[in-house]
């Protein structure tokens, strides 16, 4: 069965037929891992919305990249049962330049349906997130989406670095744009979305769903490459009185996955280049990819669609570009 | 019975420069004297003035032509694998060496100019991906799917002989 086959199944007769498929022995077998929250109990109507990430388009004509996040929007945008709506989950640029920016947007605003973005550091360390916010808006956001409580996050925050350096906007971008930066520091929302952050969730039922997007994820991965969040703690506790919370992300450019109290979280591979593991044991070894084929400039990489159900079981699809990027167990779904 | 003589001639004659090789070559080796310390400090310092020019080169665009860097898909030159070559490599259907598998992410990925393979820049990208990996076991044909060496802090590789990463 091909891709395009798959997702046709898959999604053809709605949310609720992708459910059952998606919860069959063989999905359920290979979770048999414990410890999944509880469902909460309120009901929710079952939806599906689409996510994106890593773009890192390049302020250069025709470039793949530019390609391949359109192949994404297609994707998207061909699924049989249409997304309510498309997260983009940060890294639209590379360099942070206006250009790059203006021409993701104008690529992501071939998706048929609405969406949200958040920034990524390759976003935002040129001019600090102007260019960005000039397109896009405020940098953190919440929504409620049939019965759901969605919650995006600047991720992406160092202390300065660049003053005692006298760095120029362009030598501080650089610095940020190797994942492996020696002087940049670890990343957080900081201080004032932690006070936004407390304060959207304050008259919230504690049995609301909530699904929380970041850049980076909400967990201690490798922070050597800001596999991580420095101020994940304090929104994992600001978090703990929800049921049950789903946290995604982007940045990683890979399938990983974890389950800390409340929240479980998924990473997602990009549309622009997929990165190795970094040297730690993963928490969930079997949900990874196949290392991709440097040959297939394509392998490693597609889009996703979250389905949920109405009890708030959710299934993280990776809609691959190449088939050969993802073992059996992922390729078929992996439920949060 | 000419013939199988001479071959017997030729073997004794060859096995003879053999030994005589074997007992003189060393004596001609040691002529030279090792280094003194200052003398390998400095040539200590001129590797990892390789090593630093290879990790600069590593996250520089210059090699391509598209913007992108070796360290766009390889962080710490982690899945390099060093100590994994020479293997079959899939893309070049051979067996093939590190520089020879460097060369095609320049051209291929990278859209850019491959290198000559004693040039300065690919004994300094050899230099900064070997370095990255000093003291993992040598496998050649290893399958690492990932691999990697973890890092703290810096640039990843010792800056002394044997410091700490």
């Amino acid at each position: 069965m091909n891709k395009r086959e798959f997702l046709g199944l898959s999604f053809k007769s709605g949310a609720a037929t992708m459910a059952a498929g998606m919860f069959s022995p063989m999905a359920g077998s290979m979770f048999g891992l414990g410890g999944v929250a509880e469902a909460a109990t309120k009901q929710i109507s079952p939806f599906t919305f689409g996510v994106i990430t890593d773009a890192h388009l390049y302020n250069i004509a025709d470039h793949k990249f530019d390609h391949q996040l359109a192949h994404s929007v297609a994707q998207i945008n061909a699924m049989s049962s249409a997304p309510d709506f498309v997260i983009f989950a940060g890294d639209l640029g590379q360099q942070g330049n206006e250009a790059e920016l203006v021409k993701g947007k104008s690529i992501l605003d071939k998706l048929k349906m609405p969406y949200k973005i958040i920034p990524g550091e390759h976003d935002y360390y040129l001019d600090m997130g102007k260019a960005w916010r000039g397109l896009f808006g405020n940098d953190h956001w919440s929504v409620d989406h049939k019965g759901v409580h969605i919650i995006g996050m600047n991720s992406i925050l160092v202390n300065d670095f660049w003053t005692l350096k006298s760095l120029t906007p362009r030598e501080r971008m650089s610095y940020m744009e190797m994942l492996e930066c020696s002087q940049c520091g670890l990343w957080g929302v900081q201080e004032q979305q932690l006070s936004w952050l407390q304060n959207d969730v304050k008259n919230i039922n504690p049995n609301t769903p909530v699904i929380i997007v970041t850049h980076s994820p909400l967990w201690d991965y490798y922070p050597r490459w800001n596999f991580q969040t420095e101020d994940a703690p304090q929104i994992r506790n600001i978090l703990r009185k929800f049921d049950k919370v789903m946290s995604i992300h982007g940045h990683v450019h890979q399938v990983v996955y974890n389950q800390i109290g409340n929240i479980v979280s998924a990473g997602l591979m990009s549309t622009s280049w997929p990165w190795p593991y970094p040297p730690v044991e993963l928490p969930y070894p079997d949900i990874r990819m196949n290392r991709a084929n440097p040959a297939d400039f394509e392998d490693g990489m597609g889009s996703h669609a979250l389905g949920l159900t109405s009890n708030f079981d959710g299934v993280m699809m990776y809609q691959a570009f190449s088939d050969g990027a993802l073992p059996p167990n992922v390729k078929h779904g992996v439920k949060l | 019975m000419k013939i199988k003589q001479a071959k017997q001639v030729a073997t004794a004659a060859l096995f003879c420069s053999t030994v005589v090789a074997a007992i003189f070559l060393p004596l001609t080796v040691s002529g030279k004297e090792p280094p003194t310390p200052v003398e390998k400090e400095q040539q200590n310092q001129e590797l990892m003035k390789s090593v630093n020019k290879g990790y600069q080169l590593w996250h520089s665009p210059s090699l391509g032509t598209n913007g992108l860097a070796c360290g766009n898909c390889h962080p710490d030159a982690s899945a390099t694998n060093p100590h994994t070559w020479p293997k079959y490599q899939t893309n070049l259907s051979k067996v093939s060496t590190m520089p020879e598998m460097f060369n095609w992410c320049i051209a291929v990925p990278l859209m850019g100019k491959t290198l000559s393979y004693d040039s300065d820049e690919m004994v300094a990208l050899i230099s900064y991906a070997t370095y990255m990996h000093r003291g993992v076991a040598f496998a050649p044909g290893k399958d690492e799917q990932y691999g990697g060496v973890p890092v703290k802090s810096g640039p990843g590789f010792p800056t002394g002989n044997d410091g700490n990463r």
